[in-house]
């Protein structure tokens, strides 16, 4: 199927007659997903946002429960978000991320209502990379340009118009309501060029990189690999496969609501427990844990590294702190192969 | 900025032989065009890493604090500053750190450089004299230096180390005197207006506090923001709370804020920071006559009480 | 989808000081409903987020036994904003508790077994929780010889002070209570755990399996006496306590290595833990 450009501020004002839209949207200096008031709010020149779309099925803020005491007990509503969306314009390599954090709010034992239950009435329409940023290592962890995981259609940009690939029962329905046109001969050429030039500059070496965190927990390259890092959040909160949240309360006299907000493991109390014991005391031992949680430990858990190659961290990092840098070093030798 | 790139290799390479110093804090090439990194040098080989650009905005003097080591820092104006506030706080021990102080003309903004680009990644970056040729795929900029500092750079009043053991180089002229112009034109904006600029700037906020650990003078074991007992703030994206953290924490740092933009430097959401440090920045001066960080010998600011301070809250005048 | 997050209302309705030093205090939580009490079918060794509403939430033992009808009892040692706000609160204030969460201690695997059981100060909420409930009628022919190692610093520190009298009256469990130093009025052994433990703990055997749960130090310094007495590393098993918030392993804070200590513990045996990182 195929869509050309000029058509897609109407393709998005259709859909918001049924769905919530959200898409890259200009906001100041940066690109970042919103939810669309007009098709033509959404931005389709831009290499990613600063912020990734996580936060659409896991807010940064999210209420999950209202609660009123009376004499008798506590009513307990829960606020579960069933509105149908459509995450329009995402990458390849935000979909994926995706993928990834459905092992986490699905697991072997319980499953959260919240993240499902937007996951389930969310369409995502993602658009390939052309033109992939220097930052961008996506395909040295198992992802790519036009990767398709997670997504439920795929939009290849071909200059003037975007050839559509289906890829789940979900988008090959949105395609559908949508009325899009086949695509020709020539347009389907043309994507295919596209995703053929297409080009990650940058590329990490993995080989081996899982072995050496087996067995290297205890080894003295962490104290030095953490040792410019301020321990903020900045790489947490712009990293589209982190998931760690915090659950507090807030309320006034008998009726409040429990809230959760994202969190990070590089932050100081995050491990503290209340007798004042800290099991990562230092710096060192919580970027420890970063580095393992998603090269390791994730990989032991569900088979996957939960990196994405996105680049956010590296660009957002205060002070230039590089994982494709550090995972070298892990490596110990020259795995940079860009550089 | 060769020579100079050069000068402290050597300067650093000669303290770790003479072992003076058993580790340098410096600046090396960073893994992105325009950005340089903290480094940490222990031999006299890997002096050859260190750089000194347009780049070097982080304030070093971050990574000085409570150290037991005899550590050598490679510090601009802005820095040696802090490093003067953090003694007289007790922070670092004057005789355990030896300061190879050089003299700043200016650190490049990068939001302003991207806003320049419009968004397009800049690939390449080469320096000619007072100009600088940006380059990305399929488009080269150029734009003269002077336009692409930080505000806080452009109207740095001391921009040569004001305390050093070795300086590099020779010192350099002021900036543009700063006349504070970005604060009185806020503080001539009517209330609601500046509460709408600011709720603005704090939607974008995602408190991942890069602000408050890239900052020298903030180094509370338990920061208020962090406490339970009681919860002085929020823990939600709600603007409100991110405000109130970021003005608490700028009056926590009144008086002891020596304008180095560390802060707004950090943000990865490009929130304008130093609006409300630069406040209590001029509050302090307009008040006391003092800035933070210029000598050991002053006394810190709100530490003391004169029986003479202004205190208009206080006395019917 | 059932919501893993939503608290069952329940009734606070005795808030006892357990302690001389006041610090930690035991409560007792009613089920609404049998309904409720239906939906919480758990097994020792599990743990419940407990919140009072408002403040917010905090993971704790079980102390109970499912034997024990009608109610839930928790341990609470006073430290933050929730510990605090139970250690005030009134009898009769309504509470949340979400669970049963974590893994149990293996009750299939110590039956027909001796038991072998080590606490320490007020990490003995959930081997009580186990040692009631092997203890019970219904249940006590269904295992071997029972053994239970309690140390604190000094008696008034002991919790369960009056289980503890009872259980030394019987013949059905040998109960050896410990105190750090000498203190008037108290003839019981002295000594710390480790070398109680060294004293009176059966050699192993493979019909004998040792669970211990206490403050680290005391775990540091047992696990040799465990090892000298022959227990391997499957056949000793610990309790793992870590900074929880969620409890079902979504958070992502409370991970030992690539295991939530929530969801894939408490319970490890030495030989799991033996593979994870020491960071706990």
């Amino acid at each position: 199927m195929i869509i050309s450009k000029k058509d897609i501020p109407a393709f998005l004002d259709g859909l918001m007659a049924e769905y919530r839209v959200f898409a890259p949207v200009k906001t100041g200096t940066y690109t970042m997903f919103q939810q669309l008031k007009a098709g033509a709010e959404a931005v389709l020149d831009y290499s990613n946002t600063k912020i990734p779309p996580k936060g659409i099925l896991f807010p940064q803020s999210e209420k999950l429960f209202t609660y009123s005491l009376t004499g008798e007990g506590a009513k307990v509503e829960e606020v579960i978000d069933a509105a149908q969306s459509v995450v329009f314009g995402i990458r390849p390599c935000d979909a994926r991320s995706i993928a990834l954090l459905d092992n986490v709010f699905n697991n072997d034992k319980y499953q959260d209502p919240y993240y499902l239950t937007r996951r389930a009435n969310t369409v995502l329409v993602g658009v390939g990379c052309n033109d992939p940023c220097s930052t961008c290592f996506c395909a040295s962890v198992g992802s790519g340009p036009f990767d398709t995981a997670g997504l439920d259609l795929l939009l290849v940009d071909t200059g003037e118009a975007y050839v559509v690939e289906t890829v789940s029962e979900k988008g090959r329905e949105l395609a559908a309501k949508a009325g899009l046109t086949a695509a020709g001969d020539a347009a389907q050429a043309a994507a295919a060029r596209v995703k053929e030039e297409a080009a990650v500059t940058s590329a990490v070496s993995t080989d081996g990189l899982k072995a050496k965190l087996d067995v290297n927990f205890y080894d003295g390259i962490w104290d030095l690999i953490h040792e410019k890092c301020l321990g903020c959040g900045a790489c947490t909160y712009s990293c589209p496969t982190c998931h760690c949240f915090d659950i507090v309360d807030d309320a006034t006299g008998t009726d409040g609501c429990r809230i959760r907000n994202w969190d990070s493991c590089m932050f100081p109390l995050f491990t503290m427990h209340g007798s004042g014991h800290n099991p990562r005391t230092s710096g060192k031992e919580r970027y420890r844990n970063r580095v393992m949680h998603k090269f390791k430990y994730f990989v032991d858990n569900f088979e996957a590294v939960a990196c994405v190659g996105c680049g956010r961290c590296i660009n957002n990092c205060p002070v230039n702190l590089d994982i494709r840098e550090v995972l070298a070093d892990i490596r110990g030798s020259e795995a940079r192969l860009d550089k | 900025m060769q020579n100079i790139t050069n000068l402290v290799q050597d300067a650093a390479k000669k303290l770790l032989e003479d072992k003076t110093v058993d580790l340098v804090v410096g600046f090396s090439g960073g893994s992105l065009p325009l950005r340089s990194t903290p480094c940490f040098i222990r031999t006299p080989e890997d002096t050859a890493k260190l750089v000194w650009d347009l780049s070097c905005e982080n304030n070093l003097a971050n990574y000085l604090r409570k150290k037991n080591q005899k550590i050598g820092v490679v510090a601009k104006g802005c820095d040696t500053r802090s490093i003067v506030a953090l003694i007289k706080e007790n922070q670092i021990d004057r005789d355990k750190v030896y300061i190879i102080g050089v003299p700043c003309s200016g650190m490049v903004d990068r939001n302003k450089v991207e806003q320049l680009l419009e968004g397009k990644e800049l690939l390449e970056i080469t320096r000619d004299g007072d100009t600088l040729a940006l380059k990305g795929k399929g488009f080269s900029k150029t734009a003269g230096i002077s336009e692409l500092l930080h505000n806080s750079c452009r109207s740095c009043g001391h921009p040569n180390p004001v305390l050093f053991d070795q300086m590099i180089g020779e010192p350099v002229a002021a900036g543009e005197v700063d006349t504070f112009a970005d604060i009185t034109e806020m503080e001539a904006k009517a209330a609601a207006d500046r509460r709408a600029f600011f709720t603005d700037q704090f939607s974008k906020c995602i408190r991942c506090y890069a602000c408050r650990n890239a900052c020298p003078m903030c180094y509370c074991e338990e920061c208020f923001v962090d406490c339970s007992t009681p919860e002085w703030i929020g823990k939600t994206i709600d603007p409100q709370d991110s405000m109130l953290f970021q003005i608490g924490r700028v009056f926590h740092l009144a008086g002891r804020c020596v304008d180095c933009g560390a802060c707004e430097r950090a943000c990865p959401m490009g929130i304008n920071l130093t609006l409300l440090n630069r406040k209590l920045v001029k509050d302090v001066k307009d008040l006391f006559g003092a800035e933070a960080g210029l000598s050991l010998d002053d006394k810190a600011v709100l530490d003391t009480f004169a029986p003479d301070d202004p205190q208009p809250f206080l006395v019917k005048e | 989808m059932k919501n893993p997050y939503l608290p069952l209302p329940m009734k606070m309705v005795k808030n006892f000081t357990e302690t001389e030093d006041k610090l930690i205090h035991s409560f007792t939580m009613e089920f609404l409903s049998e309904e409720d009490e239906k939906s919480f079918a758990y097994l020792p060794g599990q743990f419940a987020e407990v919140c009072v509403f408002g403040k917010g939430e905090a993971p704790f033992g079980i102390a109970s036994s499912p034997t024990e009808k009608g109610f839930l009892k928790f341990s609470v040692a006073r430290v933050g904003v929730v510990s605090t706000a139970m250690h005030l609160m009134e009898d009769n204030t309504m509470i949340g508790v979400r669970g049963p969460l974590g893994n149990s201690y293996p009750i299939e695997r110590l039956k027909g077994k001796n038991t072998v059981i080590i606490g320490g100060g007020f990490a003995f909420t959930t081997l009580r929780s186990l040692a009631t409930y092997i203890l019970h009628p219904d249940n006590r022919g269904d295992f071997g010889a029972l053994t239970v190692i309690y140390g604190a610093r000094n008696p008034g520190l002991l919790l369960y002070k009056d289980e503890l009298k009872e259980w030394e009256a019987r013949s059905d469990i040998n109960l050896v209570c410990t105190i750090d130093r000498p203190v008037d009025g108290w003839d019981g052994k002295v000594g710390f755990v480790p070398t109680v433990t060294k004293e009176v703990a059966p050699p192993a055997d493979e019909n004998t399996i040792a669970i211990i749960c206490g403050p680290p130090a005391m775990i540091k310094f047992t696990m040799p006496v465990l090892e000298e007495l022959g227990y391997k590393p499957e056949q000793t098993i610990m309790s793992l306590e870590n900074r929880m918030k969620c409890g079902i392993g979504m958070c992502g804070r409370c991970n030992v290595g690539g295991k939530y200590v929530c969801k894939d513990g408490p319970v490890f045996t030495r030989a799991e833990l033996n593979q994870l990182p020491n960071e706990y």
